[in-house]
């Protein structure tokens, strides 16, 4: 679906020409006003992706913006460099400074990332204040040379504009680069339902790092251009107010599009011009604007435009080719193997010494009373919990301390008890999105459009997820595992809510599966569902298996009987 | 020498007892809906202002007495403050309440900016003067000299902090409200209203802000730009104090109160504030979790 993707490059791309094109006619005082635009765009399309796309309130961007004027104005005042070494001195510094951060913050929960950048920011700006024999102190640095580009003074105005706006179009185009699907997809599953997406492969601390370290270069990148264009540097720069501003920016134009960085941008810097009676009291204008936004619109300018304008095409689904079984062999092998696995939670001992195997080509139920460990073992072996003791081998090396996402490459998959659902996502992305162990787009194009064939959703590959109804999103719940290729499948739940039409379908695809060589466990509670079709029963109970072997064996045994149906014959 | 050492551990304390009522509110509004409110800052500085306001302009005025004692203001800064929190609720959180917390933080953002520039647009950036909580003047004992209006910052300060206590602890609304805080649906269905609990823990919580600008009105001034690093203390407080602790809180804002004044006249602010955040991101690098255990568990 690269067209989408291109539509999309292109409707910013003319976002960004319109201006820039009207502002070439504008006076020398217009010119400087949309120049500023541009470094406050550029500043907050980096401040889009770690907020608007990854959804982390992150408040250091006006600190990389102030470090990138600093160290850019430094460099330039005392070696007689060109502004494109300088920059690059800049970019680098504050690319490192994000670097050394990222490691403590980057793993907080949002509240304590919030603070953590914020008092980073904090002590950069008293850093500013005080160091007065490099910084200028509170007076700051003047006399910062003029924009150069190989040698070349930039003296006018528009020279200024053009040249401020051709670095906004690369770094539009850079962000575009950093999110080519099927990234934009998993970026978004990852903002929405981090659990989902780490059990579907997605590494969520390398697109935090990416996302805070680009946040970092395109803020000083803006910060740079904003001290050579006006030709000091001083405190100001590292204030909250510029990290405000920037926020606003990106909310009010549209925290989850390019474009939105670009609106916001042009809209809050004109704001002071239209608004004149407001003196330099703006920011109550900025204040009141992000409010309403965030109340009125939460996804900004370009989230209406999009909504009313931009319709989304549906898919044809590609009829292809059914791959042949690959060579069957139907001796059943051994994929998972638990020994010894215990947990506590608090006071209360949810497993308790458990061994278990999976084997290909087997489907396996998972039964016992509420609390007797079910989910908890699940969410073990997915790598969403960890066990306090107990190893868990996988194709014969050891994974118990292996994160869920490399879990998700190295064959395990799940589904969740309650459908848990990326809004921003279509069927077919969230599916694609998915797709992480095939690394050719259109590999798993062609994935995605099998996955979706031999699905119940074929007429609602274009529906947005969150508008799904309960049983379809169980239906994309195992889509979306089986994007990820899995030799071990962990269903939890998948027929709850489900009619007894689709029970079938579903019981259908999961025989179908298992014949593949996927082992497939199943946790549920229907045993109408469940009995037909597993090939071995686990009851458990108070975090220990009570009874083990085939449905008839274990409808025999006294004891998981009592326990499930209690004393009362079925 | 001690007598130095001892006036310093009272100013530090009076210090600390006004970021322990900040940082109260502060905490209320995390525990009731699961959001950091931003704006917590700027209600201290709108306090100080209200302070100033009635002080100089409404009781001189009308009463033609010299100067309204602090004292005497504090309720009406109590009740006007919890009516703006009122409002406060009602604008920048009741229309986000079924959105995720990081909306709410940047409406609160957008809160601050508003009420602080706001006030910049009336009153201007200079720095004003609040009244004394008594009178100004110095109480002797022995050889030891201390300020009455330290003296009379502490003692407001714990009374309001152990109203607080007890409201939250004693009393059938203190009840209602926490329940409300832990789980708002399920007190729901055992017939609290859980909307108006957590507009009260608003007003509640902006009332202690306002009260706390009173106390600071006299010896630090208000100014304006103010509100910014007030949020941060009351915000690492919360972190040093173990998240959605009140009782962590409270004991962390007096300690940081207490080692703002001490590193303050022994080296410099400068060195006070950056050690704090040094401090701080040390915390959150080695114990996430605040010095104290975090009181809201992640419900998985």
């Amino acid at each position: 679906m690269s067209s989408l993707y291109s539509r999309d490059f292109i409707v910013t791309l003319i976002i960004v020409l319109i201006p820039l094109c009207l502002a070439l006619n504008a006076d020398s005082y217009g010119q400087r006003i949309m120049t500023l635009s541009g470094i406050y765009a550029i500043a907050a399309m980096g401040y889009h992706l770690i907020f608007g796309r990854l959804g982390a309130l992150s408040l250091a961007q006006g600190c990389f913006f102030g470090l990138g004027a600093y160290s850019a104005g430094l460099i330039g005042v005392h070696f007689e460099l060109s502004f494109l070494t300088c920059l690059l001195f800049a970019v680098i510094f504050t690319a490192l400074v994000a670097l050394i951060i990222a490691l403590p913050v980057l793993r907080l929960e949002s509240h304590y990332f919030a603070l953590a950048t914020l008092g980073i920011a904090q002590v950069a700006l008293l850093i500013a204040i005080n160091w007065t024999e490099v910084t200028g102190g509170a007076n700051g640095t003047y006399g910062i040379p003029q924009l150069d580009l190989f040698g070349m003074e930039l003296s006018s105005s528009n020279h200024v504009l053009i040249f401020v706006w051709f670095i906004l179009v690369i770094i539009v185009s850079l962000t575009f680069w950093i999110m080519r699907t099927p990234f934009n997809y998993q970026v978004t599953l990852l903002k929405d339902t981090p659990e989902v997406a780490a059990s579907s492969g997605i590494d969520i601390g390398r697109w935090r790092l990416t996302f805070f370290i680009m946040s970092a270069i395109f803020g000083a990148t803006a910060g740079a251009l904003q001290a050579y264009t006006i030709g000091v540097v001083s405190p100001a720069t590292l204030e909250f107010q510029v990290m405000v501003s920037i926020l606003a920016m990106t909310v009010i134009g549209g925290k989850n599009h390019p474009a939105g960085a670009v609106i916001g941008a042009i809209l809050l810097t004109h704001l002071p011009e239209w608004f004149r009676f407001l003196e330099t009291h703006y920011l109550i204008a900025y204040g009141v604007a992000l409010l309403c936004t965030i109340i009125i619109t939460p996804s900004g300018i370009f989230g209406l435009f999009e909504k009313f304008i931009i319709k989304n095409p549906a898919y044809d689904l590609k009829i292809l080719p059914s791959k042949e079984n690959k060579s069957v062999s139907d001796a059943s092998s051994t994929l998972l193997e638990i020994q010894g696995l215990s947990k506590t939670y608090g006071g209360i001992k949810a497993l308790k010494n458990l061994n278990m195997t999976l084997q290909s080509y087997q489907i396996v139920g998972l039964v016992g009373p509420n609390g007797s460990g079910k989910s908890t073992l699940i969410n073990i072996i997915s790598g969403l919990q960890r066990q306090d003791e107990g190893t868990i081998k996988l194709d014969g090396s050891f994974i118990e301390n292996t994160p869920s996402y490399k879990r998700s490459n190295r064959g395990i998959a799940r589904t969740y008890q309650t459908s848990l659902r990326s809004s921003g996502l279509d069927v077919y992305q969230a599916i694609l999105a998915c797709s992480t162990n095939q690394h050719n787009l259109k590999h798993r194009d062609n994935q995605t459009h099998a996955i979706l064939t031999n699905s119940r959703l074929t007429s609602k590959t274009g529906s947005m997820v969150g508008d799904l109804s309960a049983a379809d999103a169980r239906e994309l719940d195992l889509c979306m595992a089986l994007a990820t290729e899995p030799k071990i499948l962990l269903l939890d739940e998948p027929a709850a809510g489900l009619s007894s039409a689709e029970q079938q379908f579903l019981s259908t695809k999961i025989r179908q599966l298992a014949q593949s060589g996927i082992s497939i466990l199943i946790v549920d509670h229907s045993m109408d569902f469940l009995l037909p079709v597993v090939d071995r029963l686990i009851c458990l109970d108070q975090g220990s298996v009570v009874a083990e072997g085939t449905p008839a064996e274990v409808l025999a045994d006294p004891k998981a009987l009592k326990l499930y149906f209690g004393n009362s014959r079925v | 020498m001690l007598d130095i050492s001892l006036q310093l551990i009272v100013n530090g304390i009076s210090l600390g007892c006004a970021y322990a009522l900040i940082t109260l509110g502060f905490v209320l509004v995390i525990n009731a809906i699961g959001a950091v409110n931003f704006a917590q800052g700027d209600f201290v500085m709108a306090g100080g202002f209200l302070t100033v306001i009635l002080a100089e302009y409404v009781i001189a005025d009308n009463f033609n007495a010299i100067r309204a004692s602090g004292l005497i203001i504090l309720p009406l800064v109590l009740i006007g403050m919890a009516f703006f929190g009122l409002l406060f609720s009602m604008i920048a959180y009741k229309p986000l309440k079924n959105r995720p917390p990081v909306t709410v933080f940047i409406s609160t953002i957008a809160m601050g900016l508003i009420i602080q520039h706001s006030i910049n647009a009336g009153f201007g950036p200079e720095p004003q003067i609040g009244p004394a909580l008594i009178s100004s003047g110095t109480i002797t004992i022995g050889t030891l000299t201390i300020s009455k209006q330290q003296i009379s910052i502490i003692l407001s300060a714990s009374f309001l902090i152990l109203c607080v206590g007890f409201l939250m602890n004693k009393t059938q609304l203190g009840r209602k409200l926490r329940a409300a805080s832990q789980d708002s649906e399920m007190a729901e269905t055992i017939g609290i209203n859980g909307p108006q609990c957590i507009s009260i823990t608003f007003s509640v919580a902006i009332a202690l802000a306002g009260a706390a600008g009173l106390l600071l009105s006299n010896q630090f001034f208000v100014t304006t730009s103010d509100g910014g690093l007030y949020m941060l203390k009351a915000y690492i407080a919360v972190t040093l104090g173990g998240w959605g602790r009140l009782d962590g809180a409270v004991i962390a804002a007096l300690a940081i109160g207490l080692f703002e004044v001490i590193m303050a006249t022994l080296v410099s602010y400068v060195v006070a504030e950056a050690l704090l955040f040094a401090a701080l991101l040390l915390v959150l690098l080695f114990r996430p979790s605040g010095l104290f255990a975090e009181a809201i568990q992640r419900r998985t």
